[in-house]
């Protein structure tokens, strides 16, 4: 372990990496139940909700109506609610081309994706109108973001009378650019030679996964980035220290009532992940207990989320509900610490005081 | 001159300083006085956040609080005096003395802008700057501190880039590099990065007396998601940088490069074993201007290589679990990790099992 360069010019390759952790056997047993338990299926609802959404977008267009814009709307919802549960994971075949900010880029600080939808709506931007063509556009005005503006925003109404034609064609090729990302999602973790075999089978030679720490390390990393983007992105985003500092309008899906659901779906898919990777059970029997609070802290997690549903600006002018934020976070930070720490520790992986959490 | 430090132990206990060395107090004082000292910030087991001055032998000489996490500390040899700053989007920045003379006074961001972690003296030790994030405009700012009336903020000047990482005085003693390494970040969101589709880091130098753009430098592009964040010098006066790739991890782009004032930014290549064991994430950049060497860490990659400053060979590499502090020491480098390991360049380790040791550590350097 010689860092100087004192002597010949040797060099010391990384062949013996880090501590020896995890053997790769059963780092494998955990990844391959992520993958199989919950990423798959996850994209696999994601796509399943997108193509049901063009359908009911579609439909709204050929027949404009009150009923089937509320078809539309609930479908934008159940798109959401798959989006959220899945969107926890935040590498591979997600990173590449941009996916992840294009099925949602937020926060949107400066209104940048709300001021080209609204752009777009008024120039009746034919470019917009087509999923293909729409893909090579701004990424704030091809996803789940501008959608929400699209089907619940000023002017949404006008969706159940024929004269918003051209909004509607735009919502419907938001749902088709969506649902062409979800396609390559789904396909790109079905691979049986793709990224799901490359992580669920670590070696030396690997150029992502040197061995079972480091692929267990990936999905350690889902755990505590998904907390703290519940906690400090999601949640803190919109709830402010006091009341006076509250800013409803900064809530993610304030618009169609989602913010909730989604942060609900965040938690959910973080519990089901734990359970079907068995990453919990991989520990020595004594220290079963970790997956327990884990667990416990979800149970409560889900019963606050629940409590607290509803519009933001309803739920936060509401003191019993704004509690039940506060709160959520405070649980939030407690499986962070379950997961960062407890768990982390008991599996031999580095929590990652300098790595995970880098600068 | 040699200050009586250990009769003022219990103010500076007061003060928040407190000493945890088991060396004997004679032992201490000497050691201050005559070798090299280093410090980094450091999180307890118990969560408490701090900076410790460490021995070459990496022993904890004496400690000072930080309110929050810290991220890298610079120091005036003019003075003596060192400042840690907050970790992004912290709001302070802490003044000691790593000799303990004196208590630390806390500098507290104006409103609109926070630290990003690191800042560097004037040459004669008047003035402060540090870079920091004007948030509502999306804007790098170097905010500019009076050192000798309290740290009071008397000025600024734009980095000409979004997300200002490290920024460096060069040897003409006029010159600041800045290291913009192009993230959008608000503190209402935390640490989310905001703009990684359109993310386009920069490398500025900037004239501190005057605050002018001198040149302003970006990569290609292809490589626009290459985050330029840290930097050193070597004793050609060559700007060495380290980056991070936010691109998807099955990208391999080279991620050390090299800047020359009135030249185009170079980046390294390196043998791809070397390469793929950064995990397209360098954490810290030091020079060791006496050996001729350059080293970079990967926390992410548990690996700390050394490079040859002439020619850019790599002549080493190392697998050490989380390793990110780097500064030079003798012929090598002093090492720190994430796990709270202090390695010597001789390789001789010394683990505190109460702290881990964050990204940064300096060497305090006696004043010429």
């Amino acid at each position: 372990m010689r860092i100087n360069i004192a002597g010949g010019l040797l060099l010391a390759f990384l062949s013996s990496v880090a501590t020896p952790g995890l053997a790769n056997e059963k780092a494998t047993d955990i990844v391959t139940g992520a993958i199989d338990g919950f990423i798959r299926p996850g994209y696999a609802a994601f796509h399943q909700a997108t193509g049901e959404l063009i359908e009911a977008e579609q439909a709204l267009c050929a027949a404009p109506s009150q009923q089937a814009l509320d078809a539309a709307r609930q479908s934008f919802g159940k798109t959401v609610d798959a989006w959220s549960t899945i969107e926890i994971i935040r590498f591979g075949p997600v990173t590449e081309e941009n996916r992840l900010e294009r099925v949602l880029f937020w926060p949107d600080r400066k209104s940048t994706g709300l001021k080209q939808v609204q752009a777009a709506i008024a120039a009746k931007d034919e470019t917009a109108t087509e999923a293909s063509s729409l893909a090579k556009k701004s990424v704030a005005m091809q996803g789940l973001g501008a959608l929400e503006f699209v089907l619940f925003g000023t002017g949404s109404e006008g969706l159940a009378q024929p004269s918003e034609a051209y909004r509607c064609a735009y919502g419907a090729a938001i749902g088709g650019n969506l649902d062409t990302i979800a396609g390559e999602l789904e396909t790109a973790w079905a691979e049986p030679d793709g990224f799901a075999r490359q992580w669920a089978n670590p070696g030396p030679d690997d150029p992502l996964y040197r061995d079972g720490t480091e692929a267990v390390t990936e999905l350690m990393d889902v755990f505590v980035t998904g907390f703290e983007l519940v906690r400090d992105v999601r949640i803190g985003g919109f709830l402010g220290e006091t009341p006076a500092d509250d800013k409803p309008k900064q809530a993610l899906f304030w618009r169609s009532a989602k913010t909730l659901d989604s942060i609900a779906a965040n938690l959910a898919g973080m519990k089901e992940l734990l359970e079907v990777s068995g990453l919990g059970r991989a520990v020595r029997e004594e220290a079963g207990w970790i997956e327990n609070s884990a667990l416990f802290e979800f149970g409560n997690a889900a019963n606050a989320a629940a409590a607290a549903n509803g519009p933001v600006a309803e739920v936060l002018g509401d003191p019993a509900r704004r509690e039940k934020l506060v709160y959520l976070g405070l649980v939030t930070s407690s499986l962070s610490d379950i997961f960062g720490t407890s768990l982390s520790g008991e599996l031999g992986l580095t929590a990652g005081f300098s790595s995970l959490d880098g600068d | 001159m040699k200050r009586p430090l250990i009769d003022r132990r219990d103010l500076l206990k007061a003060a928040g300083l407190t000493f945890v060395s088991s060396l004997a107090p004679a032992a201490l004082a000497a050691t201050l006085e005559t070798d090299a000292v280093f410090a980094t910030a450091y999180q307890q087991r118990s969560g408490a956040y701090g900076v410790a001055i460490l021995s070459e032998a990496g022993r904890i000489l004496h400690t000072v609080d930080l309110p929050d996490r810290g991220h890298d500390i610079t120091f005036d040899a003019v003075s003596g005096r060192s400042v840690a700053f907050a970790r992004q989007p912290g709001t302070f920045a802490v003044v000691f003395d790593p000799k303990g003379r004196e208590a630390p006074l806390t500098i507290r961001s104006v409103a609109g802008r926070h630290f990003f972690g690191h800042g560097v003296f004037s040459p004669d030790g008047a003035l402060l700057y540090a870079t920091e994030n004007d948030f509502e405009n999306a804007a790098g700012m170097v905010g500019v501190y009076d050192a000798r009336a309290n740290f009071e903020r008397v000025g600024e000047f734009p980095t000409h880039g979004v997300g200002p990482h490290e920024l460096l005085l060069l040897d003409d003693g006029r010159t600041i590099a800045i290291a913009n390494g192009g993230i959008e970040t608000h503190p209402d969101f935390g640490r989310a990065k905001l703009n990684i589709p359109t993310m386009k880091p920069s490398f500025v130098l900037a004239d501190r007396t005057t605050g002018e753009l001198i040149e302003k430098h970006e990569l290609p592009a292809e490589l626009h998601k290459l985050s330029i964040r840290h930097m050193d010098i070597d004793a050609a006066g060559t700007v060495w940088f380290g980056c991070q790739n936010e691109g998807p991890a099955t990208e391999r782009p080279a991620l050390v490069g090299r800047a020359v004032r009135g030249k185009e930014l170079a980046l390294l290549e390196m043998p791809d074993k070397v390469l793929s064991g950064f995990r397209n994430y360098i954490g810290s950049v030091a020079a060791n201007r006496q050996a001729g060497t350059v080293a970079v860490t990967s926390p992410q990659g548990n690996c700390l290589v050394v490079m040859d400053a002439a020619t850019g060979d790599v002549v080493s590499a190392t697998a050490l679990t989380e390793v990110c502090g780097l500064a030079p020491d003798h012929a090598g480098f002093m090492a720190t990790t994430g796990t709270g390991s202090v390695i010597e360049p001789d390789g001789t380790t010394a683990q505190d099992d109460d702290r881990v040791w964050d990204n940064h550590v300096l060497r305090m350097a006696p004043a010429a």
